[in-house]
C-alpha cells in the first residue's frame, strides 16, 4: 500500500493485444477473493461490536451510566446490583502497577540491547526477552499462583508491611470504622496476603515487558548516527547521548508503552490466578481485587438470568472500549514511525 | 532537548556538571541491571516450570485420560492439537488473503488505512472477548459448548497475526521480480501464484507457525467455548478437551495430585510452544518478523 515500495504499478507493457478471457477471469477472481478476505475481517470487528452492544442492550437501558458509579456487584436475583467500578479499579490499579515497574525495566533493557551490549550479546538477549512473550499466560498464572504469591506473602510483603504500616503522613480519608486513612500506611493495610493487587501488577509487569522492550528497541535503532556522533563530538557522555536518543524517539516509546498497557488491560488468566478475585476497592496493595477480564472469566458462564448476562456483556463492552482507545492511541503514535522507517 | 538545540553555538554538553561521567556510568549500570532482572525472571519462571514439571511427570500423563487411574491428559494434548488445527484451517487462509490484499492490491486511500487499523485493533482485542463473541455466534445457536466454537475463537486471534506476517513477507519480495514476470507475459494472478508467493513462502510459513504457537497457549477464549472434556471425545460438535483448560481447572483445585498434573501439563505446553517459537526464530534470525 505504500507506493514508495512499488514505484511502478504492475502492468504488462508488452502484450497489449486481447488477452485470454480465462486469464482475466482468474485475475478478477483472485483480486475479489483477496478483497473478500479483507471485507470479512473488517466485518469480524463490526460483529464484535454488534454482539457486545446487542448483548448489553438490556443493561445499557436499565443500568446506564450508574454502571460506572456503582461499586457493588451482587447478582442475586431480586437484590441484584451491577456496577463495573470495582473491576475498572482493579484493571486500572494492576495496569498502573505493571507500567510503574515494567516501563523502566523495559526501556532499560531496550537501551542495553541497542546501546550497551556488544553485538554478540545483543542478539541473544533480544531473543531471550522475546521468548518471555512466547510463554502462555496460563503458565505465568500457574507460576504466579504457586510460586510468586507464597513468596510475596512470606518474604516481600512482610518487609514492605513493616516498613510502611506506621508511616502516616498525609490523611486521605476515613475508613468506614471512623479511623482516619493515612498515606502511605493505607497502601499496606490488612497485611501480607500474596493474592492481591501487587501480585496482579507484578505478573502483568512480566507480561508487558517483552512487548515494550521489543518495540522500544526497534524505535531506538532509528536514532540517527549523525546526531549520536555529533553529540559525542561535543563531548556528551554516554548517558547524555542516550537521553537525546530517548527524547528523539519519545513518540515511538510512548506507542510501545501504550501497546504494553493494552496488553495489560486485556490480560486475563495470569491475573485472575493471583489477584484474589473479590470485588473490593481498596487503596491497599495487599487487598484482593478483580479486573474486568477477570470477572468475565469467572462469572460469564454463571450468568443465569437475563440482566446478569446483559451486565456481563456490559463489562465486556467497557473492556473492549478501554482496550480499543489504548490501541488506537498506540497505533497512532507508532504509525508515524513506521512510515518513516518504510521510507528510509 | 532536541536536534535544534545542538545547532546553537553554545555547547550544551561540555563542562556542565563535573559529576556527569559518574551519572553516565550509573545510568549504564542501571540499564544493565534492568536487563539482568528481565532475564532472571525468564530464568526463574522456566526453571520452576522445568523442575516441577519433570518432578511430577509420569508415563501415564501421556497415555491415560483424566478420570482414569493413574490419571493422565492424553485427550487434552490431542484436543489442543486438533483445536489449533481447526483454528488454522479457518484462520490461516483468511489471514493470508488479507495479507495478499494489503501487499499486492491495496492503494493509498482510506480503505487501506481502515484495513490496517482493523488489523491492528483485532490484534489488540482482549482474547477473552473473542471467546464471548464465539460463544454468542456458535454456542448459543447450538445450545452447547463445542470444539467448533473454540476453534472459531482461536481463528479470530490468528487472522491478524497471519495477515501481518504475510503482508510483510510479500513486501520483501523485490519489485523487479514482479516486473520481470509481467515482462514475460504473466498475468497479475500468475505472477502472484507462480512468482511472489513461492518467493515468500518460507516467511509466510514462519508467520503461520508463530500464530499457531501463540494460540496453542490460549486459555481465556476457550473458557466459554471449548469448555473442556474428560473423555477422549474429538468430535468438534461436543465440548472439547484442551490442555490449557485442564491446567486452569486443576490449578483451582485443592487436590495436590491435580496441582502436580497441572505443573506437568504446563511443562508440556511451554515445551511445545517454546521449541516451536525458538526453532522458527532461529530459522529466520536476521530477518524481520513482528510477533509482539
Amino acid at each position: 500500500m505504500n507506493d514508495a515500495d512499488n514505484p511502478s504499478p504492475l502492468q504488462n507493457p508488452f502484450i497489449d493485444v486481447p488477452q485470454n478471457a480465462a486469464r482475466r477471469l482468474v485475475d478478477r477472481i483472485t483480486k475479489a477473493a483477496a478483497l473478500g478476505g479483507v471485507l470479512l475481517t473488517i466485518s469480524i470487528l463490526a460483529i464484535i461490536f454488534i454482539v457486545l452492544i446487542h448483548g448489553s442492550w438490556m443493561a445499557l437501558r436499565q443500568i446506564g451510566w450508574h454502571f460506572f458509579t456503582t461499586q457493588a456487584w451482587n447478582p442475586v436475583p431480586g437484590r441484584d446490583k451491577y456496577g463495573v467500578l470495582s473491576f475498572l479499579y482493579g484493571t486500572g490499579v494492576t495496569t498502573f502497577l505493571a507500567l510503574l515497574f515494567g516501563v523502566p525495566l523495559s526501556i532499560g533493557t531496550a537501551v542495553f540491547i541497542t546501546r550497551i551490549a556488544p553485538r554478540w550479546l545483543a542478539g541473544p538477549v533480544s531473543f531471550l526477552v522475546e521468548l518471555l512473550a512466547a510463554i502462555p499466560s496460563i503458565a505465568y498464572g500457574l507460576w504466579g499462583c504457586f510460586v510468586m504469591s507464597p513468596w510475596l506473602q512470606n518474604y516481600l510483603e512482610p518487609v514492605i508491611y513493616d516498613a510502611l504500616r506506621h508511616i502516616a503522613i498525609i490523611p486521605v480519608g476515613k475508613y468506614p470504622s471512623g479511623r482516619i486513612e493515612y498515606f502511605p500506611a493505607n497502601l499496606v493495610r490488612g497485611g501480607p496476603s500474596g493474592s492481591d493487587f501487587l501480585a496482579g501488577g507484578l505478573i502483568l509487569t512480566i507480561m508487558i515487558l517483552p512487548i515494550i522492550t521489543a518495540i522500544t528497541r526497534d524505535v531506538l535503532q532509528q536514532f540517527p548516527a549523525e546526531i549520536e556522533q555529533g553529540a559525542y563530538g561535543l563531548g556528551a557522555t554516554w548517558w547524555q547521548t542516550t537521553r537525546l536518543a530517548l527524547a528523539y524517539c519519545r513518540a515511538g516509546i510512548f506507542g510501545a508503552i501504550m501497546l504494553g498497557m493494552a496488553r495489560a488491560i486485556g490480560e486475563t488468566m495470569a491475573v485472575i490466578m493471583v489477584i484474589g478475585n473479590t470485588d473490593h476497592i481498596s487503596a491497599s496493595l495487599f487487598a484482593g481485587g478483580q479486573t474486568m477480564s477477570g470477572v468475565l472469566a469467572n462469572e460469564f458462564m454463571e450468568a443465569d438470568h437475563p440482566i446478569y448476562l446483559s451486565a456481563m456483556f456490559y463489562v465486556a463492552l467497557v473492556l473492549m472500549l478501554s482496550s480499543l482507545v489504548t490501541n488506537v492511541i498506540a497505533r497512532g503514535l507508532l504509525a508515524k514511525i513506521q512510515t518513516e522507517r518504510k521510507a528510509a | 532537548m532536541s536536534a535544534q538545540q545542538i545547532a546553537t553555538t553554545e555547547n550544551p554538553f561540555a563542562g556542565r556538571s563535573p559529576g556527569r561521567r559518574w551519572i553516565s556510568r550509573g545510568a549504564m549500570a542501571l540499564c544493565t541491571f534492568a536487563t539482568a532482572v528481565a532475564l532472571a525472571v525468564l530464568f526463574v519462571v522456566l526453571a520452576y516450570i522445568g523442575i516441577r514439571g519433570i518432578e511430577y511427570m509420569t508415563p501415564a500423563f501421556f497415555t491415560n485420560l483424566p478420570l482414569q487411574s493413574p490419571e493422565g491428559m492424553r485427550n487434552c494434548i490431542i484436543g489442543t492439537v486438533i483445536l489449533v488445527g481447526l483454528a488454522s484451517v479457518l484462520g490461516v487462509p483468511l489471514g493470508m488473503l488479507c495479507g495478499i490484499y494489503m501487499a499486492e492490491y491495496a492503494g493509498r486511500g482510506w480503505f487501506t488505512y481502515l484495513t490496517q487499523l482493523v488489523m491492528d485493533l483485532l490484534a489488540g482485542t482482549p482474547t477473552i472477548l473473542l471467546g464471548v463473541i464465539a460463544w454468542q455466534l456458535v454456542v448459543v445457536p447450538m445450545h452447547q459448548q463445542s470444539g467448533w466454537s473454540g476453534a472459531l475463537a482461536l481463528a479470530f486471534i490468528m487472522v491478524p497475526i497471519v495477515a501481518r506476517a504475510s503482508e510483510e513477507m510479500l513486501r520483501l519480495v523485490p519489485h523487479p521480480h514482479r516486473e520481470a514476470s509481467a515482462g514475460l507475459g504473466a498475468s497479475k494472478s500468475q505472477t502472484l501464484f507462480m512468482v511472489i508467493l513461492p518467493a515468500a513462502k518460507a516467511g509466510i510459513a514462519t508467520g503461520i507457525m508463530l500464530a499457531i504457537a501463540r494460540v496453542a497457549g490460549e486459555t481465556a477464549p476457550l473458557l466459554f467455548t471449548a469448555l473442556g472434556n474428560d473423555q477422549a471425545v474429538y468430535n468438534p460438535s461436543e465440548p472439547y478437551p484442551s490442555l490449557t483448560l485442564k491446567i486452569w481447572q486443576y490449578s483451582q483445585s485443592a487436590e495436590l495430585a491435580w496441582r502436580h498434573q497441572a505443573w506437568t501439563a504446563v511443562l508440556v505446553l511451554v515445551a511445545m510452544v517454546l521449541v516451536f517459537t525458538a526453532a522458527v526464530r532461529f530459522a529466520v534470525r536476521g530477518r524481520k518478523v513482528h510477533v509482539v
